[in-house]
C-alpha cells in the first residue's frame, strides 16, 4: 500500500471519541492513556498504542464503527482475547481497536445438523463446553482455548494438539458474516457444504483481520469418540523420540494428537503443574488415539510397540480421565510454566516435514550453543509444527539481538527443509518481512492484489501479513517491557 | 476455419514452442461443451507452456477451457466463447512422493485410478470417490472440489490440498500454500482455486496430503420400507460412535442404477454402508450397526465383496445409465442440511412423480449431499420447471442445487449454479483480478463469470 495510514490526529480525536460514545455508550469506548495500555500488546512483545478501544454489541455496531473510521480515515484493528503470538491484534500505527468481548453469544446450536452459529467473541472452550453434555465438541483446540476467541481462531486459522487428525480451523468453518472496510456486510459460505462460487470463507480464514471483520461464524461440531487412549512415551534421547514420530505415521496410524516435549521444558512443566512427568528424561511424546473401543485399543497397542522399537524407556497409559487431564494440563500450561523460569521467551512456529524432525532438533540444539541461549521445545510433533521457545531477558538488548538471530536461522532452516515459517500462529507484524523467504515476488504480488480487492486503502489492520519493505528479511521482536507470550497479562 | 483462426492457431503453436496443438475436428468435437466445440486442442507438456498459452490467449482475446478427460466438462453453463481446449493430459507425473510424511506433489493430468494404484504400494490412498471415478483427473477433481460419499469421514479436496502451482493469464506461475500439512503463511489462495472450475487460472501442480488405506472393508445394506425408518436409523448412526468409510441412502431408482442384486419393491429404500479398518473394528462396527438398524425396523444384509466394489463404483461415478429406453439424463447435486435429506427425497419423489419423470437418488449420510438423476423422455417441456422447483426447495433450506449434467439435446437448461448471495460482488472482483480479459471459461461459472 502506498499510503501508510496513521492513527487519529489530535484535532480529530475529540470528535471521533464523541461519535463512538454516542454510538456505543460511554462505557464501551476507552480512550484515556491508562485504559489503552491494556490493549497495547498481544502475546508478542511488540507493542502499538491504539487511539481508542471500542466494544460493539452487534454487527450493526461494527458497521457503524467501520463507517465512521472510513469517513475519518482511521485504521481499524479487530481484537479477540489478545492471545495471538504474532502481533496480529496490535494497533501497529494506532487507530481504533475493535474488541469483541461483548459479542460473545452462541447464537444457535443444531446438533442434528452438527452446526453452531456464534459471535466472534465466544471463547473457544466455551463452545465445546456448551455441547459437551450431548456428546459433541468443537475440534480445533489451541492450547490457549480457555482464553482465545473463535474470531481470533478464524483470523489466525488456529490449530491445536488435536488438529493432527481433525484438521485446523479452516476445516471446521463453513460460513462467515463479514464487515468489509467499506462498511458493507457480506455472507460467505453457509451452513451446508459446497455453496457454488469462490470459497471466500476459505480465503477469509487465516487472513489475520486484514480482509474483513468477522461478525458471525458458522462451525461444524464433532461427535466425541467412544474411547480415548492417552499415552506418555518417555525417552532417554531426543533423537529416539523424533524418530518415533515418523515411525508411528509409517505404521499407518493417525493419532488424534502427537505432542513432544524436551527434557528442559518437561522439568519446568513438572515443577509448575505436577503432572507426573519423569524429571530425568530427555524427551516425552504425549500421544492420543481414539475411536471406537477396538480401534483405540489396537492403535494404542501398536504405538506402544513402535515406541519400544525406538527405544522408549517407558510407555505409560492414562488409566483414568483424571490422569489424562493431568497429562494434558501439563502440556497446555507449558508456555506459562516456562514463563516462570525466564523473564521472557520468544515462541516460534516453523513447520517441517515430520521425517526431518531428528535433524531439525539437532539444528536447534546447535543454535543454543552458537548463540548461548536456552531453547525449550514443546510442539505438535505429528504435524511437524515446531515451537522452539527461546529464553531471554527482554531488558537485555544484546540477548534480544541474539534471540532474533537464532530465531531467524531456525525459520530459514525450516523453509530449506521444505516447510513453512508459520504453522498456526500467523504472520502478523512479526514475520511479514520474512514472507519473501517462502514466496516469490509473483506469489506476493498476487496476495497484494487480493488484499486490495477487500481492503484497498489498507485501513484494516495495517502493517500485517505482507512485507512492508521497511525491514529486510527480519523478525520483528522488540525488546520492550514485559515478555512475549506472557498470557497472564 | 476462418483466416483469423488460422493466424492465431499458428501464433499459439509457436508460443507453446511447437508443442502439440491440433485443430482436428473429431478431437475438438470430443471436448465440446454446451453444444460448442473448441477450434483447437492444445497439449502443453510443461507448466511454463501452459502459462505461455494462457497469456497468449488472454492477450489475443481468446477463450480457454482447461480440461483432461472431460468428466467435469458437462458442469457449468454453456461458454460465451470457446476457442482453445487446454488439455493437461501430458502433465501427469508424480513428484516429491514422501510416503513417510504422507505428502506428494502430482501433476493435474494424473488420473485418480492411476494415482490410487501408485499409492497402494505403500498402503496409502487419497480418500476421494468423486463423479467420474478412476477416470477423473486430479486437476479436474481439485478444480471442481469434487467429492463423493467418503466426504463425511475424510473431507473434500479442499481439506487435502496443501498447496498448488497455478499458471495465470499473465503467463506467470504462482505457488499457493506449501508442502507441509500445517501452514498459515499469507492468504490461503489455495482455497480460492479449489472449486473455482478453472475460471481463475490453470492448476499445474498439486501438493496433497495422503492417508493410510484401511486394512479391510466390508459393505452392508440396510433395507427400509419407508423414509421415516431411514431417518431414524441415520440419526442414530450419526449420534453413535461408529465412523464408517461411507454411507449412502438410495431409493429404488438408485438401487437399480447401483445394480443391487435384488429387488424389494418400489417404494422402499436402502442404505449402503462401507466399514473399514482392522477385522476386529469392522466386526464390532457391523454388529453395532445391525443392532441400530433392527431397533428401528431396518433389515440388514451383507453385500459380497464382488458385488460391493462395482456397486460403489456405480453409486459414486455418476455415469449416464445404460440408455435402453431412449431416455435422457439430468444429474443434479443438492447440498442440504445433514438432517434434511429424507424430506428432500420425499419432496423430489412427489415432484417427479407428478411430472412423470423417473428418478434415482443417492443421498450421502453425514454431509447432506444428494445426487439426483432425472431420466426424462421427450418432450422435455416441464423439466425446466421441475428442476427450478427442486432448487427452490433446497435453497429454501439454506442449501444449493447444481446441475451437473444437462444433455444439450434437451435445449437450453436451467442455470447450472443457482442464485448468488451478497458476496457475489467480491467474487466478480476476484475474477477480474485473475482473468481481466475473460480468457478462462467465460460464462461458465456462477453468475455468468
Ligand atoms: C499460551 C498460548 C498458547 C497458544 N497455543 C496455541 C495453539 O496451540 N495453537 C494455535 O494455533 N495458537 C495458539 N496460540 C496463539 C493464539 O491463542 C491464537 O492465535 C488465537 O487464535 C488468538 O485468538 P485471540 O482471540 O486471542 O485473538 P487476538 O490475539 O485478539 O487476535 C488475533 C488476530 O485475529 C484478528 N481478529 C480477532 N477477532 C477478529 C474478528 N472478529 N474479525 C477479524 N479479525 C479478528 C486480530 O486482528 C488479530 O489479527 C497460543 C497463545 C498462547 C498465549
Amino acid at each position: 500500500m502506498s499510503v501508510e495510514p496513521g492513527g487519529i490526529l489530535p484535532s480529530q480525536k475529540a470528535r471521533v471519541v464523541d461519535s463512538l460514545q454516542r454510538l456505543l455508550g460511554r462505557d464501551h469506548v476507552l480512550y484515556q492513556p491508562e485504559d489503552l495500555m491494556l490493549y497495547e500488546y498481544d502475546g508478542l512483545s511488540t507493542h502499538g498504542t491504539p487511539d481508542a478501544v471500542v466494544f460493539p454489541l452487534s454487527t450493526e455496531d461494527v458497521v457503524e464503527i467501520v463507517r465512521l473510521a472510513a469517513r475519518e480515515r482511521i485504521p481499524i484493528v479487530a481484537r479477540g482475547a489478545g492471545t495471538g503470538l504474532s502481533g496480529g491484534a496490535v494497533a501497529a500505527v494506532g487507530g481504533i481497536v475493535v474488541g469483541f468481548s461483548r459479542m460473545n453469544k452462541i447464537l444457535a446450536i443444531d446438533l442434528e445438523n452438527q452446526r453452531a452459529r456464534v459471535q466472534p467473541g465466544v471463547v473457544n472452550a466455551d463452545l465445546s463446553l456448551a455441547v459437551a453434555a450431548e456428546g459433541y465438541y468443537y475440534a480445533p483446540d489451541p492450547s490457549s482455548q480457555k482464553a482465545c476467541t473463535l474470531g481470533g481462531n478464524v483470523a489466525e486459522n488456529s490449530g491445536g494438539p488435536h488438529t493432527l487428525a481433525y484438521g485446523v480451523t479452516t476445516n471446521h468453518v463453513l460460513g462467515l458474516e463479514v464487515v468489509l472496510p467499506d462498511a458493507s456486510v457480506v455472507h460467505t459460505g453457509g451452513s451446508c457444504w459446497d455453496r457454488p462460487g469462490y470459497d471466500l470463507t476459505g480465503l477469509m480464514v487465516g487472513s489475520e483481520g486484514t480482509l474483513g471483520i468477522v461478525t458471525e461464524i458458522t462451525v461444524r461440531l464433532c461427535r466425541k469418540p467412544e474411547m480415548v487412549q492417552t499415552l506418555l512415551a518417555v525417552f532417554d534421547s531426543v533423537a529416539d523420540a523424533t524418530r518415533t514420530v515418523a515411525a508411528i505415521t509409517a505404521r499407518g496410524i493417525t493419532p488424534s494428537a502427537l505432542e513432544m516435549m524436551d527434557g528442559f521444558t518437561l522439568r519446568a512443566v513438572e515443577e509448575a503443574t505436577h503432572a507426573g512427568y519423569p524429571m530425568d528424561s530427555a524427551a516425552v511424546l504425549l500421544i492420543e488415539v481414539e475411536g471406537i473401543e477396538e480401534a483405540a485399543t489396537e492403535d494404542a497397542a501398536q504405538i506402544e510397540a513402535v515406541c519400544g522399537e525406538n527405544l522408549a524407556r517407558e510407555v505409560r497409559r492414562a488409566r483414568t480421565s483424571a490422569e489424562r487431564e493431568l497429562l494434558w494440563r501439563g502440556r497446555k500450561n507449558a508456555f506459562g510454566a516456562l514463563g516462570r523460569i525466564s523473564p521472557s521467551y520468544y515462541v516460534q512456529d516453523g513447520v517441517i516435514p515430520r521425517t526431518r524432525l531428528p535433524e531439525m532438533m539437532e539444528f536447534i540444539a546447535s543454535m543454543e550453543s552458537k548463540y548461548g541461549l536456552r531453547i525449550g521445545n514443546i510442539f505438535h510433533a505429528g504435524d511437524g509444527n515446531l515451537h522452539p521457545l527461546l529464553m531471554y531477558d527482554s531488558r537485555n538488548p544484546e540477548q534480544s539481538r541474539r534471540v532474533v538471530q537464532a530465531a531467524g536461522e531456525i525459520i530459514t532452516r525450516c523453509v530449506e527443509l521444505g516447510g513453512s515459517i508459520t504453522g498456526e500462529h500467523g504472520v502478523g507484524l512479526e514475520k511479514n518481512e520474512l514472507m519473501p523467504v517462502l514466496f516469490s515476488e509473483n506469489d506476493l504480488a498476487m496476495m497484494r492484489t487480493i488484499k486490495s480487492v477487500f481492503n484497498p486503502d489498507g485501513m484494516l489492520n495495517p502493517g500485517k501479513v505482507l512485507p512492508t519493505g521497511k525491514m529486510c528479511g527480519e523478525l520483528r521482536v522488540s525488546a520492550g517491557a514485559g515478555g512475549p507470550g506472557d498470557e497472564r497479562r | 476455419m476462418t483466416n483469423a483462426a488460422e493466424v492465431w492457431l499458428a501464433g499459439l503453436a509457436s508460443t507453446m514452442g511447437g508443442q502439440q496443438v491440433t485443430a482436428e475436428p473429431s478431437t475438438c468435437a470430443a471436448l465440446a461443451t454446451g453444444g460448442i466445440a473448441p477450434h483447437c486442442v492444445a497439449y502443453p507438456t510443461t507448466p511454463e507452456s501452459v502459462a505461455a498459452a494462457l497469456r497468449f490467449a488472454s492477450e489475443s482475446g481468446l477463450a480457454v477451457i482447461p480440461c483432461r478427460n472431460a468428466t467435469k466438462l458437462p458442469i457449468g453453463n454453456p461458454p460465451r466463447r470457446y476457442d482453445i481446449a487446454l488439455s493437461v493430459k501430458e502433465l501427469n507425473q508424480v513428484w516429491r512422493y514422501e510416503p513417510n510424511d504422507l505428502t506428494v506433489s502430482v501433476e493435474p493430468g494424473m488420473k485418480l485410478g492411476d494415482f490410487q494404484h501408485f499409492l497402494a504400494r505403500h498402503q496409502l490412498w487419497i480418500p476421494l470417490d468423486p463423479p467420474g471415478g478412476d477416470r477423473a483427473s486430479l486437476g479436474g477433481i481439485v478444480a471442481a472440489n469434487a467429492s463423493g460419499p467418503y466426504r463425511a469421514r475424510y473431507g473434500a479436496p479442499r481439506d487435502m490440498v496443501l498447496g498448488l502451482s497455478i499458471a495465470t493469464t499473465e503467463g506467470k506461475i504462482i505457488k499457493t500454500g506449501g508442502r507441509v500439512v500445517k501452514n498459515v503463511a499469507g492468504y490461503d489462495l489455495t482455497k480460492l482455486f479449489v472449486g473455482s472450475f478453472g475460471t481463475l487460472g490453470v492448476i499445474v501442480d498439486i501438493n496433497l496430503k495422503l492417508f493410510p488405506a484401511p486394512a479391510c472393508r466390508s459393505t452392508w445394506a440396510f433395507h427400509a420400507a419407508a423414509l421415516n425408518g431411514t431417518q431414524m436409523f441415520r440419526r442414530k448412526l450419526l449420534r453413535s460412535p461408529l465412523n464408517p468409510l461411507r454411507a449412502v441412502l438410495m431409493d429404488e431408482g438408485g438401487r437399480r442404477l447401483a445394480g443391487a442384486p435384488w429387488s424389494q419393491g418400489s417404494d422402499t429404500f436402502d442404505i449402503w454402508i462401507e466399514f473399514g479398518g482392522s477385522e476386529r473394528v469392522i466386526r464390532r462396527s457391523i454388529a453395532a450397526a445391525i443392532e441400530l438398524a433392527r431397533s428401528v425396523g431396518l433389515e440388514p444384509r451383507e453385500i459380497a465383496d464382488d458385488e460391493a466394489r462395482p456397486g460403489w463404483q456405480r453409486i459414486t461415478e455418476c455415469n449416464p445409465p445404460p440408455n435402453a429406453s431412449g431416455s435422457h439424463e439430468v444429474l443434479l447435486k443438492a447440498a442440504l442440511p445433514i438432517d434434511g435429506v429424507e424430506e428432500f427425497l420425499a419432496h423430489a419423489r412427489s415432484e417427479t412423480g407428478r411430472a412423470r419423470v423417473p428418478l434415482a437418488c443417492f443421498a450421502q449420510l453425514g454431509t447432506g449431499i444428494v445426487r439426483v438423476f432425472l431420466l426424462p423422455e421427450p418432450p422435455f417441456e416441464n423439466l425446466f420447471t421441475l428442476v427450478e422447483r427442486l432448487r427452490g426447495a433446497v435453497v429454501g433450506k439454506g442449501g444449493s442445487l447444481v446441475v451437473e449434467r444437462w444433455p444439450i439435446e434437451m435445449g437450453p437448461g436451467v442455470d447450472s449454479w443457482g442464485p448468488m448471495g451478497d458476496d457475489f460482488r467480491v467474487m466478480r472482483e476476484l475474477k477480474n483480478v485473475w482473468d481481466p480479459h475473460g480468457a478462462l471459461s467465460p460464462g461458465r461459472y456462477v453468475g455468468g463469470l
